[in-house]
């Protein structure tokens, strides 16, 4: 292992050498293990040692940044010349800044030791309650990882954060199989620091064996109409991040092409929807005390009962558009609950689908979507009538959480994010 | 390019276990213009060691991100102690696989490092040929990447060798306004395996596809949407290569197969009309190098192409050492490892149907109602071989001729259903090679294919 206090100190030493007023370096270590397994038998254990540093220099407003994984002398200096070069090359912008002094801190967070044997144990036990409990799920793989991390980042103007960081982080790809019948894969994962709670009482795990093993009842779904879409919390998850590229971040900020370039304020959703970015929520198992920019990480509402609190945007694309900076680079996602429990979100729907995935890509920029649902079912008169296949979902995204008919009560916290259940309606349903 | 210290070090190979060394080295420059504007300007690199070490069958690996003999040492011991903790550990012994034939593979491509004031001046150059020619557009990006991939690779019971990937790539993407106001947005990649000069050296020669792009923009925006349905359609080239990759490529791959993919049971069946042939290439294609050629996987297998479909009948798999031995086929050389922390995983290298004898323009007059589906932005394929393509460029034909642009959609079926409507293939070939595939790891991957004439289900209101 390294000493990246020492060589973070290196690192400074040798741009201020070179002249260099503004910087910001980043120097990490990490060590990960990681169990992976075939069709429940365990068949490969890798341990990785890694390391980083990266260099972002700026001089007259022009800005380069080199990064590598050489933590030897030379390795520093190559990295400091490519950042020099890369500087040199590029176009003065007075956007390129760095972030103002914030007071230096140490974080610690997360089970920074790892515990390999209880590691294999709690995923042997999953595999074997899966094996007995649920004989029609394919169990393809499992990978199971402990990462630690010791990082620090360094600005010129005297900000200093030092993290040390450890987590589990299981993932689970499944499909279905009874004799002639197949279902398509599915996947489930959780990232933890609790080995002490069956892996299965964990995030939605439970809940993708069940659906997999009814994905194998499959339903045909004739025709095309307009109903009601209950996106699972994963899948919600994904129409958040489109939702997000889409209208939030600041790539289309910078564009101008986001349909909510002028509408902060308002409502765009609707008044059922608040959701947050929270970086360091107890229930969430990937802290990240200080963003990319280097600035303590702050909880952000971005959505609070539908209106627009704000953009998604770093600091070069806050000076670019004239506007804050959002101190918040995790995308830990919470969104708030509602009161109708996910039973009667079911027993409301008169016709529509349940969604477990959707398969569909980014939208285009005016937000229409067009894709496969995945992992779905069919619900009629309030009753999971069974799965489906070949079956498409259309819309628009904006639409999808304008137009909400309920939140669930119930969320899932898979360590990453902690979503409930959401239900629309106006989405076209076609089957085959 | 790394020097070889890996060679030396095979004196450290433990008897009793099969073992593949790697040094590797990954390099990327990327280089974006948003609007004028530099967003990014970055170089990386990345170097390190890994071992394999295979004990009665299972897998002991460890990485370290330094290069030098002792790290060598080190990964040795510890990928050999992660394969007994394991082995230690289990009930009974999993199947092992056979030695290969020795060989080594000299590297065949240098990678060349072009200073970054040319990346960035080479962006700004379009840049500015695109805002000065067309400055209605709403939004304008040039991206200049690059990635390689340096790789001293020695095994205890196969081939070795040294081998090298470098590709390079400008993209152009431009936003315009359509009627409605909405935004409506285009790509194009420029470039291929090799490095800068390979295929920048002459900027000018990438205007013509420039200017195509940008008339095929403002076609798009007086585009229609298309009628949703089952529909006949002429599948381009770009949407051929994503089929052969996305839809059928991941099916038969041997560790999908072990998983349940719809190709377990359909091995020796027919799959597709008798048009259909899918090779997944390796060094060559069509006596050329291939668009992304491996010439040596990181199991030590000599690369060779691997026939998936023959004349529309599913006749192998793509396969690591250990995925062969289990079908008793033989492996082809995909098993691939992207970073020196990474393990090989069966991957594909070029896949892509092979043409067939119809001219694209007897395509098109042979439909009277129906699109042609160019350019796709996306696509996602499950084990079951049902698929999803966004799609960014397509017409309508309509009486034997094009007709209007289409507005983004999307086509989704099965693939061994859809392949069956296969009637008709045009006699070229379109190939890409700027993405990534994605599988637990990145993998640049190419992906080619003719225009095809099938029946496919198109999304939409």
């Amino acid at each position: 292992m390294n000493d990246i206090l020492k060589v973070s100190d290196q690192l400074t030493a040798l741009l201020r050498a070179q002249g260099v007023g503004i910087y910001e370096t980043c120097v990490s270590e990490s060590e990960k293990q990681e169990l992976n397994t075939e069709k429940a038998d365990f068949n490969l254990f890798r341990t990785i040692f890694n390391c980083g540093v990266s260099v972002t220099v700026i001089q007259d407003g022009k800005k380069g940044a080199a990064s590598g994984n050489d933590l030897s002398e030379a390795g520093l200096e190559k990295v400091v010349a490519d950042a020099m070069a890369a500087m040199a090359s590029a176009i003065p912008d007075e956007a390129n800044v760095i972030a103002e002094r914030e007071e230096p801190e140490v974080f610690r967070t997360g089970c920074y030791e790892a515990d390999m044997p209880r590691l294999y144990d709690s995923v042997k036990a999953m595999m074997d309650t899966i094996g007995s409990d649920y004989p029609r799920v394919n169990l393809m793989t499992v990978i199971a990882d402990h990462t630690n991390s010791h990082k620090i980042y360094v600005n010129s103007n005297g900000t200093r954060f030092e993290h040390f960081d450890g987590a589990y982080s299981v993932g689970v790809e499944m499909s279905g199989s009874d004799g002639e019948k197949n279902t398509g894969l599915d996947y489930a994962g959780v990232v933890t620091h609790d080995l002490s709670t069956p892996l299965l009482s964990q995030g939605s795990l439970t809940q993708h064996l069940k659906d997999t093993e009814a994905s194998l009842n499959s339903v045909p779904l004739p025709g095309k109409f307009e109903g009601t879409v209950i996106l699972t919390p994963d899948c919600l998850g994904n129409f958040i991040y489109m939702l997000a590229s889409n209208y939030i971040m600041g790539s289309v900020i910078m564009e101008g092409t986001s349909q909510w370039l002028n509408r902060l304020g308002e409502q765009v959703a609707s008044d059922k929807v608040t959701l947050s970015l929270k970086a360091q929520d107890d229930r969430l198992a990937t802290a990240q005390p200080f963003t990319g920019d280097g600035y303590r990480s702050e909880d952000v509402t971005v959505i609070d009962k539908g209106i627009l609190n704000t953009f998604l945007l770093s600091l070069y694309a806050a000076k670019k558009t004239g506007r804050p900076v959002t101190k918040n680079t995790s995308f830990a996602l919470v969104m708030e609950p509602g009161d109708t429990s996910f039973a009667d979100m079911i027993a409301s729907v008169e016709k529509g689908l349940i969604v477990g995935g959707f398969s569909g890509g980014q939208p285009g920029a005016n937000g229409e979507f067009s894709g496969v649902a995945k992992n779905s079912f069919y619900v009629e008169n309030g009753r999971i009538v069974g799965a489906v296949t070949e079956t498409m979902i259309n819309g628009n995204l904006e639409n999808v959480f304008k137009n909400v008919i309920a939140v669930s009560r119930e969320q899932v916290c898979d360590g990453s994010s902690v979503l409930p259940w959401l239900s629309c309606g106006g989405i076209v349903i076609s089957g085959k | 390019m790394i020097q070889d210290i890996i060679t030396p070090q095979a004196k450290h190979f433990a008897d009793n276990a099969q073992t593949v060394l790697r040094g590797h080295e990954n390099r990327s420059r990327r280089v974006v213009l948003l609007k004028g504007s530099l967003v990014q300007n970055a170089r990386s690199e990345s170097r390190g060691i890994s071992a394999r070490v295979t004990r009665n069958g299972r897998y002991g690996f460890s990485s370290v991100a330094s290069y030098t003999e002792k790290d060598a040492e080190t990964v040795l011991k510890a990928a050999t102690e992660n394969a007994l903790f394991l082995d230690s550990r289990a009930a009974k012994a999993r199947a092992g696989y056979p030695p290969l034939p020795a060989g080594a593979v000299p590297a065949f491509r240098p990678v060349i490092d072009t200073e970054q004031k040319r990346l960035v001046e080479a962006c700004q150059a379009i840049d500015q040929y695109i805002a000065d020619k067309y400055p209605g557009l709403l939004s304008r990006t040039v991206v200049y990447t690059e990635d390689s991939q340096d790789k001293i690779i020695v095994t205890s019971d196969a081939a070795s060798g040294h081998v090298t990937y470098p590709r390079c790539y400008i993209y152009v993407m431009m936003t315009a306004g359509s009627k409605a106001g909405a935004p409506v947005e285009l790509f194009k990649a420029f470039g291929g395996a090799g490095c800068f000069d390979d295929h920048f050296a002459d900027l000018k020669a990438l205007e013509p596809g420039i200017d195509k792009l940008y008339s095929q923009l403002m076609d798009k925006c007086e585009g229609v949407y298309a009628e949703a349905g089952e529909q006949t359609v002429i599948l381009g080239g770009m949407m051929g290569g994503m089929l052969a990759h996305e839809a059928v490529g991941h099916t038969v791959e041997a560790d999908l197969v072990l998983g349940g993919s719809v190709a377990g049971p359909n091995l020796r069946k027919r799959v597709a009309s008798d048009l259909v042939t899918l090779v997944d290439f390796a060094g060559e294609a069509f006596g050329k190098p291939a668009p992304l050629p491996v010439y040596l996987d990181d199991e030590g297998t000599l690369a060779k192409d691997a026939v998936l479909i023959q004349d529309g009948i599913l006749t192998g798999y793509m396969h690591s050492r250990e995925s062969a031995a289990h079908f008793g086929m033989e492996p082809m050389g995909n098993a691939r490892a992207w970073a020196f922390n990474d393990e090989p995983l069966i991957r594909m290298r070029n896949t892509c149907i092979l043409p067939g004898t119809h001219p694209l323009d007897e395509m098109i007059a042979s439909i009277d109602k129906g699109y042609y589906l160019i350019d796709s932005g996306n696509g996602q394929a499950d084990l079951t071989g049902e698929f999803m393509f966004g799609v960014t460029l397509g017409y309508e034909i309509r009486n034997g001729k094009l007709g209007k642009a289409l507005l983004d959609t999307t086509v989704s079926g099965i693939a061994f259903d859809m392949l069956k409507t296969v009637d008709m293939v045009s006699d070229n070939v379109t190939w890409s090679s700027s993405g990534f595939c994605g599988k637990k790891q990145p993998m640049p991957v190419g992906m080619g294919g003719p225009d095809m004439r099938c029946r496919i289900t198109i999304g939409g209101r």
